[in-house]
C-alpha cells in the first residue's frame, strides 16, 4: 500500500516537472478585430518584402558589378546589408528580412503625415422657427511632418459647408523648433492655450466625447479668442512628480472681428500675450490641472479701444473611467477712454464614463455649461446667457468612427424659453 | 470494498496531481518584460511613472540632442498587451486615439514605431540611437542595456512589468 502512494507521489513530481518544461500557454484570446489588423499588417508585411526582394534581385542583375554607395551616417552603416551570395541560405534570408525593416523604420524628412476628420449631423429643436435636418459638419485635414530630428511642422485645414459654398480655413500652422523636453519654440497660428478644451480638441468632432464644443470656447465664437497667431514657447518644468508644463505666447491677439485671430495682420499696435500653467501629478495619471492668463487690446472700432484680461482654470482627469472635464473663465474687459468694467464668466463640467461590455463602445455623458454676460458689454455682443445640459451616449462603431447621439436642454438669453433638441452625429478619422 | 478503496485512491491522486500543477500555472505568466534602451542613452533606472512619461511622449528627449524613439510590438503580442495594461492602462483603440490626438495636437511628431518581433526590436534598440523598446526579459540580446525599473531588474522580486 506505501508503495502505491508513493509511485503516486512519484507520478505527480514528475508530470509537474514535465509540465514545466512545456512552452508557456497562448495568452488570452484577442479579439477577431485585432487579430484581422494582424493579418493585415503580415501581409502588407510580406508584399512589401516579396516587392523589395524582386528589386534587389534586379538591381543585382542589372548592375552587378556596380559599388554600393557610401552611407553616410552611422545608423545607415548598421542598417545596409551585406551583399548577398548567389545562393543564400535560409538564415541569411532571414537577416535579409530583418535589415529591411529596420530600413522601414528609418526616420525620413519631411514625412508628411495626413489625416482627414468628418461628420454628418442631424438636429431637431423645438424652437421656435427652428428647421430640423442634415448637415454635413466641418471636414478637416490634419497635416504633421517633422523636418528634421528637431523641427517639425503641424498644419490644420478645414472645410465648411455655407449656403453656395465651402469656407476654407487655415485653422493652425505651426513650425516647431524643439531644443529639449523643457523648451520648445514655435511660430504660427495655435488654437489659443486658455484653459484645457481648446488646446486639446481641435477641429475634427471624432477627437471629442460630445457632438459639439461647450459654448464658451466655441469655434466663431467671441467668448475667449479661440485662435492665435504669433510665438509660443512650451515644455516641461522640471518639478519631479509634480509633472508641471507651461505655454507662453505672444501673439496678434483678435482682430476687428473678436471671432477671428489676426492673420493677415493685427488690429491695433499691441501684442496679446497669453501665459499657461499646468501640472499633471505622476501619481494620479490621467489628472491635469491647469491655470491661464490671456491679456490684449480690442478694436473693434477704429477709436473704439478696450483692454482685455482673461483668466481661466482647469481640473481634467483624461482616463475614461471616469472622463471628467471641468473648466472656468472670466473675461473681464475695461474701456480705456471711460474706465468702465465688465466681467463676464463661464464654465462647464463634462462627466462620462467607458462602459465595460461590448468591447468598451458606450460612452454615456453629461455635460452642463453656463455663461453669464452683462447686457451692457459692447465687446461681447453675439454672446448670450446660457444655462444648458446635455446628456448623451458615444458609441465607437470601429477604433477610427464614432456616433453619438445627444439630447440637450438650454435657455439662450435672458428670460427666454428653454429649448430642447435631440442632435445625432457619426463623426471619424480616415 | 476493494473497488471502492480504489475509486477513492484514484480520487485522491488525482486530486494531489492537480494541487502540484497550481503553482505552475500561476508562474506561466509571471515572465518579465524588460526595458532596453539605446546603450548611448543616458538613463540606467527609471521609475515606473518615468516610464509611463517616456511612452505616452511627455518626454521626448534623452538629452538636448539624443531624441527618445519608442518602439512597440505589433498587436496580439505579449510585450504589448503588458505596456498597454500597465503603462497606458488603455485598450487598443485607447491607445491608437491617444496617438492620434497626440500628433494633431501638435504635441508629438511621430507615434511610436511598431516592431513585429523580439528579434526586430532587438536590433532596432541597438541601431536607433534613442530608442527604447519592451522585450520578453527571455529573448533580450545578451550586452543590451537594460533599464531597472523602480530600481528592480527583470526577474527581481517587485519588478512591476510582468
Amino acid at each position: 500500500m506505501g508503495s502505491r502512494w508513493l509511485l503516486l507521489i512519484l507520478f505527480s513530481l514528475t508530470t509537474s516537472a514535465l509540465l514545466a518544461q512545456s512552452p508557456p500557454p497562448a495568452p488570452a484570446e484577442p479579439t477577431v478585430q485585432s487579430l484581422l489588423d494582424r493579418i493585415q499588417q503580415l501581409e502588407n508585411r510580406l508584399n512589401q518584402l516579396e516587392d523589395r526582394e524582386r528589386k534587389h534581385e534586379a538591381v543585382q542583375v542589372g548592375a552587378a558589378a556596380a559599388p554600393a554607395p557610401a552611407e553616410t551616417t552611422q545608423q545607415a552603416a548598421v542598417m545596409t546589408p551585406a551583399p548577398p551570395p548567389p545562393a543564400p541560405p535560409p538564415s541569411h534570408t532571414q537577416e535579409h528580412a530583418s535589415m529591411g525593416e529596420i530600413r522601414d523604420t528609418e526616420r525620413r524628412f519631411p514625412s508628411l503625415q495626413i489625416r482627414g476628420f468628418g461628420d454628418v449631423d442631424f438636429s431637431a429643436t423645438d424652437k421656435k422657427g427652428s428647421i430640423s435636418g442634415f448637415n454635413l459638419g466641418q471636414l478637416v485635414l490634419h497635416l504633421a511632418s517633422p523636418l528634421s530630428d528637431k523641427v517639425s511642422y503641424f498644419g490644420e485645414v478645414s472645410f465648411t459647408a455655407q449656403p453656395s459654398t465651402y469656407d476654407l480655413s487655415v485653422e493652425r500652422s505651426i513650425i516647431r523648433y524643439d531644443y529639449n523636453d523643457y523648451f520648445k519654440l514655435s511660430f504660427g497660428k495655435y488654437h489659443t492655450p486658455i484653459g484645457y478644451w481648446n488646446a486639446a480638441f481641435h477641429h475634427g468632432a471624432w477627437l471629442q466625447t460630445t457632438i459639439a464644443r461647450p459654448e464658451m470656447v466655441q469655434f466663431g465664437g467671441t467668448f475667449i479668442p479661440t485662435h492665435f497667431v504669433g510665438i509660443e514657447a512650451e515644455g516641461n518644468i522640471p518639478s519631479g512628480g509634480l509633472g508641471l508644463g507651461y505655454n507662453v505666447g505672444l501673439g496678434n491677439g483678435r482682430s476687428s472681428i473678436l471671432s477671428k485671430s489676426g492673420d493677415s495682420g493685427d488690429s491695433n499696435d499691441n501684442r496679446s500675450w497669453v501665459a499657461n500653467l499646468y501640472a499633471r501629478p505622476t501619481r494620479f495619471y490621467g489628472l491635469q490641472v491647469g491655470a491661464s492668463v490671456y491679456r490684449d487690446k480690442l478694436t473693434p472700432q477704429p477709436g473704439q479701444n478696450f483692454a482685455e484680461w482673461i483668466t481661466a482654470a482647469d481640473i481634467v482627469w483624461t482616463k475614461e473611467k471616469p472622463e471628467f472635464l471641468a473648466e472656468y473663465a472670466n473675461v473681464h474687459h475695461r474701456d480705456v477712454a471711460t474706465s468702465n468694467t465688465w466681467d463676464s464668466q463661464a464654465f462647464y463640467v463634462q462627466l462620462a464614463y467607458r462602459l465595460p461590455w461590448q468591447q468598451s463602445k458606450w460612452k454615456p455623458y453629461y455635460r452642463y455649461e453656463y455663461i453669464h454676460k452683462p447686457e451692457d458689454d459692447p465687446t461681447l455682443v453675439n454672446v448670450l446667457d446660457l444655462t444648458g445640459s446635455t446628456l448623451g451616449v458615444r458609441y465607437d462603431i470601429t477604433n477610427y468612427a464614432a456616433f453619438k447621439g445627444e439630447y440637450r436642454n438650454s435657455r439662450h438669453g435672458v428670460n427666454e424659453p428653454r429649448v430642447n433638441g435631440a442632435f445625432f452625429q457619426t463623426a471619424f478619422t480616415f | 470494498m476493494t473497488t471502492h478503496w480504489k475509486f477513492a485512491s484514484r480520487i485522491f491522486a488525482l486530486s494531489c496531481l492537480c494541487l502540484a500543477l497550481l503553482p505552475l500555472s500561476a508562474q506561466r505568466h509571471d515572465v518579465d518584460i524588460a526595458v532596453v534602451v539605446h546603450p548611448d542613452a543616458p538613463v540606467s533606472n527609471l521609475s515606473l511613472s518615468d516610464v509611463r512619461k517616456v511612452f505616452l511622449g511627455d518626454r521626448q528627449y534623452w538629452s538636448t540632442n539624443i531624441p527618445v524613439v519608442l518602439l512597440i510590438r505589433a498587436p496580439v503580442a505579449r510585450e504589448r498587451d503588458v505596456v498597454l495594461k500597465i503603462i497606458y492602462q488603455m485598450s487598443e483603440s485607447q491607445f491608437k486615439q491617444y496617438w492620434i490626438a497626440k500628433i494633431f495636437r501638435a504635441e508629438a511628431a511621430t507615434a511610436p514605431k511598431v516592431v513585429y518581433s523580439n528579434d526586430m526590436a532587438n536590433q532596432l534598440v541597438t541601431a536607433i540611437p534613442g530608442a527604447i523598446a519592451f522585450i520578453d526579459s527571455k529573448d533580450v540580446k545578451p550586452g543590451s542595456t537594460v533599464v531597472r525599473v523602480d530600481g528592480r531588474l527583470p526577474g527581481e522580486a517587485g519588478y512591476p512589468l510582468r
